[in-house]
């Protein structure tokens, strides 16, 4: 395996020790402030704020500041109950009887009750994005005001983590929106914070809700849940797609917090004292996704050529501006699923001469080649342009077709038209093995057309009953990863965010957390 | 032709000698009065030199415009690099160099078609008075729009190409330029010349291309530096605007938009094929001026 980890982030690794070295006298004296309005900066508009039934980080990161799930993760990434007191399981497996924290009010000042529950679970099996997590489950019921009973098709050890998943939650609305069309929603919650206006291409913003019910059997936020406060009367998450003019705005003093900031930005940044950069490592993995339904990449041989001819570590160097690590396994390397060297011999090998006898092996003939990639995320077109550069360097007639990123996530769903497709994947590695597989099987795999034998390891992969079980089987599919080459590895990426030296309290996350934040005057 | 040669006198050999060496001394003094007008010639220059860099880019581009290299990222202006680097590691240099071929490929194109197509309708709606409603009223509906807008809406919908540049600025572009052909023939078919021609039993096409057109065509070939000096700026916006040719193609439009994130950290990215454009420009619009002061002189600036 190759490690390597740049200049910048060690320096931003020391500066950040150094800076929570010296907060933490400070920190002891300092109280939070109540009041004041924060914003925050993202690059592109929440396609829905109905957080069911998307799993974009657009919506994730206001969402999850105005909704809350049964069972969520804490910071550690294991189940922890949120909204939920706690939950049985039947020694068979297959009961579940969920007990609800009481007195917890939605945003229109209703109490949530088991009902409330049973119809936003219904509702989710319909239109959750990943309403399948629901598979599972035969039948759900309420038995008791604040009790619901989960009854399951087969035992499914891996069901309360999956159930967990912020990727598209499975948030709990009231009754009354149980029955209500995607996106039609009264968007009412039970968070510490409420939605009052959306302005697309413009701003969201959220507002303090008076009445909410804080989880006191924690001592502070833990992840998705533990006891969250809401110090800020607002907070409006503005859209500003130029990272240019993120990072401008950002220096004036108008935002508060940047989702993502350029590396050369934040370098530059580092001395600003108004300023604090944060990193967050282990953000994505950067990968290309190969349609194995489409001439050449139906030629497994060809693909294989692909995978060889390609330098990641210029790949994702250049796109990462830095921030990255080069890795070849389907996991981060701090994992307790890392199944070690399986594939790396195909890794980062810049080899044009094995990459040309493969294509040779292959029968390729000069046909085109066509990446597609969006230029929405920085990190999607920059990589394209590398290996676009490189497998022309091995005689591969490639061609970049660069859209926004709305038109590139429609064209990926034909099954024609497109040979590659650059995609980050965060959410996925974050929840683990299972959740990257899911995306490579089932009804629509990334690649276009199932490959059997991927299909029977991740249902191999999820029946597991026990994390060591469940390894042994990861083994297998990252050997498959390598012998089928239908998504190609290109390496992990870090994320650099920055706030505003008077934002206290903000803690680098899944999504820009907004509770146990405050304003320093 | 052959029925003007029989109708000639005797000496009709000689006439057509004077009348030709007539016709090129009047060339010879237009081309004096060119080389006389200042902003005409420092244009020119310009022009020469930047035509130069596109066709001879193979040859002083110091690198491929295209080839990445990783340990090279934002380096400021050096002696290796005399514009610095992109986030790529390429060299803007070079992209610059290839840029200039791009914007003048499309330039002359979108010269070369507007100027055949607005000529053809200009003179279609002017010289056969029923088509003059039609043509010119379906022109004034593409002219509704702003230019810009409506090149960057056709643009998005042909999806982004090179080719796709060149019909939206040709479609932008193509009316403005026959409404000044229309204009310049509606006052020269009054010519008490064409009048004769006619009465002499002339043919139509005759009639239009040596009478007419001769005559009518001066405004356009100002009008037509313009197109080429707003083709420029507008493919350079398409292009950063993502409607361009596709990276990694080094036109400079996509070289400033590839600037843009970084225009605090590493200015040189946009600044560089900014200054190509603004000089390509400044030189076309020194030349158009200088040209409409010697074609027209009612509006000559004394200088």
């Amino acid at each position: 395996m190759h490690h390597r980890v740049t200049a910048l982030i060690r320096l931003i690794a020391v500066s950040g020790v150094a800076t929570v070295a010296a907060m933490a006298p400070a920190g002891a004296a300092l109280a939070q402030q109540m009041g004041g309005e924060l914003i925050v900066v993202q690059g592109s508009n929440p396609p829905s704020l109905d957080a069911m039934n998307t799993s974009s980080g657009a919506s994730r990161n206001i969402n999850m500041n105005v909704y809350e799930t049964l069972y969520g993760f804490n910071e550690n990434v294991e189940p922890i109950p949120i909204l939920a007191e706690g939950v049985d399981i039947s020694e068979d497996g297959l009961t579940y009887v969920f007990t609800l924290r009481q007195g917890v009010k939605f945003h229109n000042g209703d109490e949530m009750m088991a009902s409330d529950v049973k119809a936003s679970m219904e509702r989710y099996r319909k239109v959750g994005a990943t309403g399948t997590l629901l598979e599972p489950v035969a039948n759900i019921e309420v038995t008791g005001d604040y009790e619901v009973t989960f009854t399951m098709k087969a035992p499914t050890p891996t069901f309360l983590e999956a159930f967990s998943s912020p990727r598209a939650p499975a948030v709990i609305i009231p009754e009354e929106d149980g029955a209500a069309e995607p996106g039609k929603t009264s968007l009412v919650g039970t968070g510490p914070y409420k939605i009052t206006e959306y302005v697309p291409d413009s701003h969201v913003t959220i507002e303090k809700f008076a009445d909410y019910s804080q989880d006191m059997d924690h001592e502070g936020m833990d992840g998705f849940g533990g006891k969250k406060t809401a110090y800020l009367d607002t907070v409006t998450f503005r859209i500003i797609p130029e990272p240019g003019a993120q990072v401008a705005a950002l220096e004036a003093g108008e935002v508060h917090i940047l989702e993502a900031i350029p590396a050369p930005a934040a370098r530059r940044l580092e001395g600003n004292a108004d300023i604090e950069i944060q990193e967050n490592l282990q953000w994505a993995f950067g990968t290309l996704i190969l349609n194995v339904n489409e001439a050449p990449t139906d030629n497994v041989k060809f693909r294989e050529a692909v995978q060889v001819a390609l330098n990641m570590e210029e790949i994702v160097g250049i796109a990462a501006e830095g921030v990255f690590e080069l890795n070849h396994g389907w996991t981060y390397p701090n994992s307790i699923y890392n199944v070690g060297d399986i594939g790396a011999n195909y890794y980062n090998q810049g080899d044009v001469e094995r990459a040309k006898a493969l294509l040779a092996e292959a029968g390729y003939n000069g046909e085109e080649f066509s990446i597609l990639t969006d230029n929405s995320i920085p990190f999607h077109g920059r990589s394209a342009v590398v290996i676009a550069e490189q497998l022309k360097a091995a005689g591969i007639n490639a061609v970049i077709n660069q859209v926004d990123w709305p038109t590139a996530l429609n064209l990926r769903m034909q099954d024609t038209g497109w040979n590659g497709w650059t995609l980050t994947m965060g959410i996925e590695p974050y929840l683990g093995p299972a959740a990257i597989v899911s995306t490579l099987t089932g009804a629509r795999p990334h690649f276009v057309k199932n490959d059997p034998v991927l299909d029977g390891l991740y249902q191999e992969l999820i029946a597991g009953a026990t994390p060591e079980a469940r390894k042994e089987t990861f083994a297998k599919i990252q050997e498959q990863l390598y012998t089928y080459f239908g998504i190609i590895k290109l390496g992990d990426t870090g994320q650099l965010q920055a706030t505003r030296s008077n934002v206290k309290g903000f803690k680098t996350f899944r999504f820009p957390r907004v509770y146990d934040v405050w304003l320093e005057n | 032709m052959t029925a003007e040669i029989e109708t000639l006198p005797e000496d009709g050999g000689s006439l057509r000698r004077q009348m030709r060496k007539a016709r090129w001394r009047a060339f010879g003094v237009f081309l004096k009065r060119l080389v006389a007008h200042r902003s005409f010639l420092i244009g020119a220059i310009i022009l020469v030199l930047f035509s130069a860099v596109a066709l001879f880019a193979d040859l002083l581009a110091p690198y491929a415009p295209n080839r990445n290299n990783y340990r090279f990222i934002l380096m400021p202006p050096s002696a290796e690099f005399w514009f610095g680097t992109d986030g790529y590691g390429r060299d803007i240099l070079s992209r610059v160099i290839y840029g200039t071929r791009v914007s003048l490929f499309i330039g002359v194109t979108v010269v070369l078609f507007t100027g055949i197509l607005g000529t053809l309708l200009g003179t279609l709606a002017s010289y056969v008075s029923w088509l003059d409603a039609l043509i010119m009223r379906g022109l004034d509906g593409l002219m509704a729009f702003p230019g810009v807008l409506l090149a960057i809406a056709l643009a998005s919908a042909l999806g982004p190409s090179e080719i796709t540049v060149i019909i939206a600025l040709t479609v932008t572009f193509t009316p403005r330029t026959a409404r000044v052909v229309r204009a310049g023939v509606l006052v020269v078919k009054g010519m008490q010349y064409v009048e004769a021609a006619q009465a002499v039993g002339a043919g139509h096409a005759r009639i239009i291309f040596r009478y007419i057109l001769a005559n009518a065509l001066s405004p356009l070939i100002v009008q037509l530096t313009f197109v080429f000096a707003v083709s420029i700026i507008a493919e350079a916006i398409l292009s950063f605007l993502g409607v361009g040719p596709p990276p990694p193609a080094p036109s400079l439009g996509n070289i400033i938009a590839d600037g843009r994130t970084y225009i605090q950290e590493a200015w040189w990215i946009a600044v560089f094929p900014g200054l190509a454009i603004a000089f390509a420009v400044l030189g076309l619009n020194l030349m158009g001026d200088g040209l409409r002061d010697i074609i027209d002189p009612r509006q000559r600036n004394h200088r």
